[in-house]
């Protein structure tokens, strides 16, 4: 039995992931992690440093890590990205003026060695703007198409109304769990 | 605005399915206050219990940092293989010292965590900048890696991680949104009508003086200079980036500033404010009025009697008890009174 087996077999066991959510300072994350925990959206600030929430979804424990996205944190993503399963980058598709800036920190952060395997999914969030972007244009805009290091996938959603939300998590642990729980 | 009702796809715990019946009810709210109280005794024992964790975890970390260091600054005059070796060693311990970091994040305060983060850094940079110099060709690294990875790679993976250099034209931004760009000494105003739940954006604006009644669903400023920007009730967060000599009165939810100096806001929050890479931005209580400001007030959803607008953060000042020099209290005598075009 070789370790990558046995890890799998350890994975297995206690069906728990982690999940890491990044994107620009603004993009929603926050909002999107208290939603899907059934949270109080009104109240949430800007977030220094980061917030972790440990949820059971579908017989998963997930660990979700939402760390802020402000300019002098980005250096400090690095810092989160060790055994991360899934990472979820979330847009905000009103914002044309940063989509370039959301573009390349996603491409940088795509070539980083310890989230090579992590399933990527892209929300496409604020959905609910009249002046969104749709998720096709956001996929363009981000290169997503380039992509060929992660499984990737992406959703246009709302935090605020809650929609799609769902679809996205569900798509992205049925990616991970056929990727790590699977037996042999 | 009921955010629970709105959750229309039923995520998980979100959502109270059908009436409860009253008795239930009570005697939920009276366990539940039963509860609270036990919680606040715990979060005073454990308070106490996380400060000595704290001291813990900084006194093990520094103990750690140092030993890093001092393997790193061995490295001067070392032969190559020395050098490899102590390298080698040297990362496998800050890898160490960032999953211990990892480990106690949930128990330390904002300051200690970004010290520890910037600690890490530097060792990172400095053994960076060894291998660079010591070991130039060869590049180091737990490389071997990447294979183990390749496997759980999308399938069609024959080709390496995407090119990052795709310049991707975006739809034209500012002729379908809702806003104002590119003018110079004018008054500038937009009826609540026109503003309704939109996402308004202003951009280049230098002498402008600048009226947007109704209620937006957010609003985005870049490019800001001596202008005056009343805006009425936000529903979500306003975004600043590079604005000066202006002054702005906005209620929203949240407020984020960037780059922006010398600028007064007379703001409404209900969440807070933050401030990074700023100078000389002074807040006071929001003070505009018109006449359908009540109404726009129900429209946003935000809470007329709650306004966070003293409790900024700098996220470039994090020193613990001290203020932020960046931003300041406008002093009640100074305040503006007069909105009168
Ligand atoms: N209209 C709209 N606003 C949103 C949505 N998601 C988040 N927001 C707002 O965007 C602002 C930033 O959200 P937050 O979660 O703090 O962003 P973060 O910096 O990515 O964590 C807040 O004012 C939210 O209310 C959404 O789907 N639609
Ligand atoms: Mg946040």
């Amino acid at each position: 039995m070789g370790l990558l087996t046995i890890l799998k077999k350890m994975k297995q066991k206690e069906r728990e992931m982690r999940l890491l959510m990044l994107g620009l300072d603004n993009a929603g994350k926050t909002t999107i992690l208290k939603k899907f925990n059934g949270e109080d959206v009104s109240t949430i600030s800007p977030t220094l440093g980061f917030n972790i929430k440990t949820l059971e979804h579908k017989g998963f424990k997930l660990n979700i890590w939402d760390v802020g996205g402000q300019k002098s944190l980005r250096s400090y993503w690095r810092n989160y990205f060790e055994s991360t399963d899934g990472l979820v980058w979330v847009v905000d598709s009103a914002d044309r003026l940063r989509l370039e800036d959301c573009r390349q920190e996603l491409s940088a952060l795509l070539l980083e060695e310890r989230l090579a395997g992590a399933t990527l999914l892209v929300f496409a969030n604020k959905q609910d703007l009249p002046g969104a972007l749709s998720k096709e244009q956001i996929q363009e805009a981000l290169a997503l198409d380039e992509i060929r290091s992660h499984h990737w996938c992406i959703i246009g959603c709302s935090a605020v109304t809650g929609n799609n939300l769902l679809a996205g998590v569900d798509w992205l642990l049925d990616d991970i769990a056929a990727r790590i729980f699977t037996t042999d | 605005m009921d955010a629970k009702a709105e959750c229309t796809q039923g995520i998980g715990v979100a959502g109270e399915s059908g009436a409860f019946k009253i008795q239930e009810r009570l005697q939920k709210r009276h366990q539940e206050r039963a509860e609270e109280a036990e919680r606040r005794k715990e979060a005073k024992e454990s308070r106490s219990v996380a400060e000595e964790k704290g001291e813990y975890f900084s006194s093990t970390f520094d103990t750690e940092r140092a030993s890093i260091e001092e393997l790193l600054s061995s490295c001067t005059g070392a032969d190559r293989a020395v050098v490899t070796q102590t390298l080698e060693e040297a990362t496998v311990k800050t890898l160490q010292l960032q999953k211990f970091l990892n480990d106690s994040m949930l128990f330390l305060t904002q300051y200690e965590l970004r010290r520890a983060q910037d600690a890490l850094q530097k060792l990172q940079t400095s053994s960076a900048e060894i291998r660079e110099e010591a070991l130039p060709k060869k590049k180091f690294a737990f490389r071997a890696r990447s294979k183990a990875t390749d496997k759980v790679s999308a399938p069609e993976s024959d080709t390496p991680a995407a090119s990052v250099s795709t310049k991707v034209a975006v739809a034209p931004a500012v002729s379908v949104q809702c806003g104002f760009s590119n003018m110079n000494n004018v008054c500038l105003t937009k009826t609540a009508e026109e503003i309704h739940k939109q996402d308004v954006l202003l951009t280049h604006l230098t002498n402008c003086k600048v009226r947007l009644f109704g209620s937006p669903s957010t609003l985005h400023m870049k490019h800001i200079d001596s202008c005056e920007i009343l805006c009425g009730p936000v529903s979500s967060s306003v975004f600043i980036d590079h604005c000066r000599d202006s002054t702005l009165a906005i209620p929203c939810q949240q407020l984020r500033t960037h780059n922006t100096q010398d600028t007064r806001v007379y703001l409404h929050v209900t969440s807070r404010a933050i401030i990074e890479d700023c100078h000389g931005v002074s807040f006071a209580p929001f003070s505009w009025s018109y006449p359908t400001l009540k109404e726009d007030f129900i429209v946003s959803g935000l809470d007329q009697n709650r306004n966070n607008w003293s409790q900024v953060d700098d996220f470039h000042w994090l020193a613990a008890g001290t203020p932020s020099p960046n931003w300041t209290v406008i002093p009640e005598e100074d305040r503006k009174t007069n909105w009168e075009l």
